[in-house]
């Protein structure tokens, strides 16, 4: 009998830790994605008989802030989640759950608080996002305390949601709202400019920055890895005949100096950082402007000012002793091209030369051997 | 000529092995070999970084920026050697007064026209080959030549803030250019002729021992053979003559020692910039800023406005945070505020002129000094 009783209690401590860690799981952002969501009811409850349009009743938090309580049934018909969504429409429990009235639970610390917990019904359908969000800045900031860092209703809105695909230029004004240096320098910049101007070929904040498990741009990793970014569009062949840009670029800056180390790093220590140079060291970050602009980093009378933000004693040839990226020719470069050419004759002569003595030598030998000396 | 003319009286008897190198002239050789060999290692994995498994090679080996140091250290060690080889070469010339056996002459170009009609079966006999032969003298001068380039041209890479002050900046990337061709052209001779005629043709000693066979002699240098065992010397300085010239020559020697010494030391320390400074971009920014245009008030907004609380929290104080530390109390001055603030220490992001003007940072002060009373 007590040996039933140990094995009940070594049962029940079992299942007491699991359901402890299963409700510190759930109480975490990420949720399981093994408990596969249920399909939408549609189902709105009693919710509307109180939340209607033009309700003016309000929700007083525990802070004292006062949230309004009316709902507007066609801004979610008309989002992702209404008519048009392939799944079916999704009514109130789906994503609030069923509530018993009346709403007698302890209200939320701040309005804060409620968006945060409310991000964490997303990923019951959104699996795969929330799959990628294991090292994202700001799921790793609101980890940390930042209770400014955001979670999706943040950046997708909540019964408002609409294709994020849809227009390239939202997402940079999303981004936006919180980083508005970025985002302003971004708008002036060549891409924010043709973005603005309706061209969707233009990256935005994602296309670099990736959507869900966006990494920190300040890592060595990043860094090092750079390059490839701007290499998917640079060096697309087609996609640059559009913008007349030459795809040589990526190549040319992999075969000098600073590309050759940076590529190094990328392989052999993607996080060691390495101080040479990527793309945006000379190029600007979310300030990139076309090469041609009197004010852009790289433009002739803007170089050596360039250069000097890492050789602060560079003098005024030194721009020169990078060679662009266009290939070189006896023009642009009489110099370097000679030298090239002259090794071009002297490596396959000295070699012809040698060659011809070792096989004479050879010959000789052949010979002695079959005449038996 | 007239001491040779008085040696070549006393005919010698035939040898089994004749001397060829001193033990100075195999250390140099060693010396040569394995700065030659390190520097191909390390140098060509330099130059071809773009193909895939030569980047693992590197990888394999340290890492490029270790392949960098090792580079140069071999490239130190062979700049050394080769000074010392111009002081081994006056004391020859000066004291000694030996005949220079490395120029080529015109017998050299006969020499090797009759070595190829010989092979091919044209000539009955090989000719008659002096001290050094055509092979060996060229081998030697292509060293000599090969290694002042790379001298130059690698001086020029290492040093280039430096180069493009005096010279035009296209040199550098012609250094490179040329730096790359020497190299493919020496490695590939070295394979090709060095390989073929000391280890393949006949497998030569005598750098290691000093001494080569009599018939390894009559073949390749068969007029040295006949010069030895007629007597004849190469030190044409009676006794007398090298006695008074060896205080000089010391003398001398030290002078051109320290000089060139101190030549290479100023050369392989006279940059750093261009491999030690770190892109710091926006780090620029003044110091000089007076605080009496702060404002505490407008201190309190840009706070918030630039998320300073997020980290330090609404009182500085970091209260409740995980990020970021309390800033209340500490005892530091307006000009190291300045600095914290645009260089941004520790987990800090730097704040630049484009996200904080000087202004915010005199109203952030205001603020900061408000805490403390």
């Amino acid at each position: 009998m007590r040996r039933y009783a140990i094995s009940l209690f070594v049962v029940g401590l079992v299942l007491m830790s699991y359901g402890l860690w299963l409700s510190i799981d759930i109480s975490s952002v990420v949720a399981q994605d093994d408990v596969a969501a249920a399909p939408p009811t549609g189902n709105n409850s009693f919710c509307t008989v109180c939340h209607t349009e033009n309700s003016t009743q309000v929700h007083t938090l525990a802070d004292g802030t006062t949230v309004p309580v009316n709902v507007d049934a066609s801004v979610i018909a008309n989002s992702v989640h209404g008519e048009s969504n392939p799944e079916g429409a999704l009514g109130c429990v789906d994503c609030h759950g069923t509530d018993i009235f009346p709403h007698d639970d302890p209200p939320f610390a701040n309005q804060r608080e409620y968006s945060i917990t409310a991000s964490n019904v997303c990923i019951d359908c959104h699996t795969e996002e929330s799959e990628n969000l294991a090292d994202d800045v700001h799921l790793t900031a609101l980890y940390n305390g930042n209770q400014r860092a955001a979670t999706c209703v943040d950046c997708h809105g909540s019964h408002d949601i609409q294709d994020p695909s849809e227009n390239p230029i939202n997402i940079a004004e999303t981004c936006g709202t919180c980083h508005t240096i970025a985002y302003s320098q971004f708008e002036d910049s060549v891409h924010g400019q043709a973005l603005l101007n309706g061209d969707e070929n233009v990256p935005t904040c994602v296309s670099c920055h990736g959507v869900h498990g966006i990494q920190h741009p300040t890592t060595a990793q990043f860094r090092n890895r750079s390059p490839e970014l701007c290499e998917d569009c640079h060096a697309d062949e087609e996609l640059m005949t559009e913008y007349d840009i030459s795809t040589n670029v990526f190549n040319s800056y992999l075969s000098d100096f600073h590309g050759t180390t940076v590529a190094l790093f990328e392989q052999n220590d993607p996080n060691v950082a390495s101080n040479k140079a990527v793309c945006y060291d000379c190029h600007g970050v979310h300030d990139i402007l076309a090469i041609d602009d009197e004010n852009s980093s790289v433009v002739q009378s803007n170089l050596l000012a360039t250069c000097r933000e890492c050789h602060p004693d560079a003098t005024d040839d030194f721009p020169d002793s990078w060679v662009g990226h266009y290939e070189p020719t006896f023009e642009t470069h009489p110099f370097l091209t000679s030298v090239n050419i002259f090794y071009m004759i002297l490596i396959p002569l000295v070699l012809a030369g040698l060659g011809f003595l070792v096989i004479t030598d050879i010959i000789r030998m052949v010979r002695e051997r079959l005449s038996g000396d | 000529m007239a001491t040779i003319t008085e040696n070549q009286e006393q005919a010698v008897a035939p040898q089994s092995e004749y001397t060829r190198f001193t033990p100075i002239q195999r250390f140099e050789h060693m010396v040569l070999l394995v700065t030659f060999t390190g520097l191909a290692i390390t140098g060509l994995p330099q130059t071809y970084a773009e193909i895939e498994w030569v980047q693992t090679l590197i990888g394999f080996m340290g890492g490029i920026e270790s392949l960098r140091i090792v580079h140069r250290i071999l490239a130190t060690i062979l700049m050394a050697e080769s000074i010392f080889h111009g002081g081994i070469l006056s004391y020859k010339a000066i004291v000694l007064g030996k005949r220079a056996t490395m120029i080529p002459g015109f017998k050299d170009i006969m020499d090797a026209i009759n070595w190829v009609l010989f092979n091919l079966g044209f000539r009955s006999e090989h000719p008659h080959m002096p001290r050094y032969n055509f092979g060996e003298k060229v081998e030697y001068l292509a060293v000599v030549w090969g290694t002042v380039v790379m001298v130059i041209t690698g001086f020029m890479m290492w040093n280039p803030i430096a180069i493009a002050s005096i010279l035009p900046g296209e040199v550098i990337p012609a250094a490179r250019a040329a730096h790359a061709g020497e190299a493919i052209l020496a490695v590939l001779s070295i394979v090709i002729w060095h390989m073929w005629n000391v280890h393949v043709r006949r497998f030569n000693k005598s750098m290691f021992t000093g001494t080569l066979s009599r018939e390894a002699m009559e073949e390749e240098h068969a007029a040295e053979l006949e010069f030895l065992e007629s007597g004849g010397t190469y030190i044409t300085n009676s006794e007398e003559v090298i006695k008074k010239r060896i205080p000089f020559l010391t003398g001398y020697a030290i002078l051109m020692t320290a000089i060139l010494v101190s030549i290479l030391v100023w050369a392989i320390t006279f940059e750093t910039s261009a491999i030690t400074t770190l892109p710091e971009r926006g780090a620029s920014f003044t110091t000089d800023i007076d605080p009496a245009i702060g404002d505490s008030d407008a201190g309190a907004v840009v706070w918030t406005d630039q998320g300073c609380d997020d980290c330090h929290g609404a009182n500085g104080d970091a209260q409740g945070l995980e990020v970021g530390v309390s800033i209340v109390g500490r005892d530091i001055s307006f000009e190291e505020f300045i600095t914290d603030t645009r260089l941004g220490p520790a987990e800090m992001p730097a704040y630049s002129v484009g996200i904080l003007t000087d202004e915010d940072i005199a109203h952030l002060w205001a603020w900061f000094q408000s805490l403390e009373s």
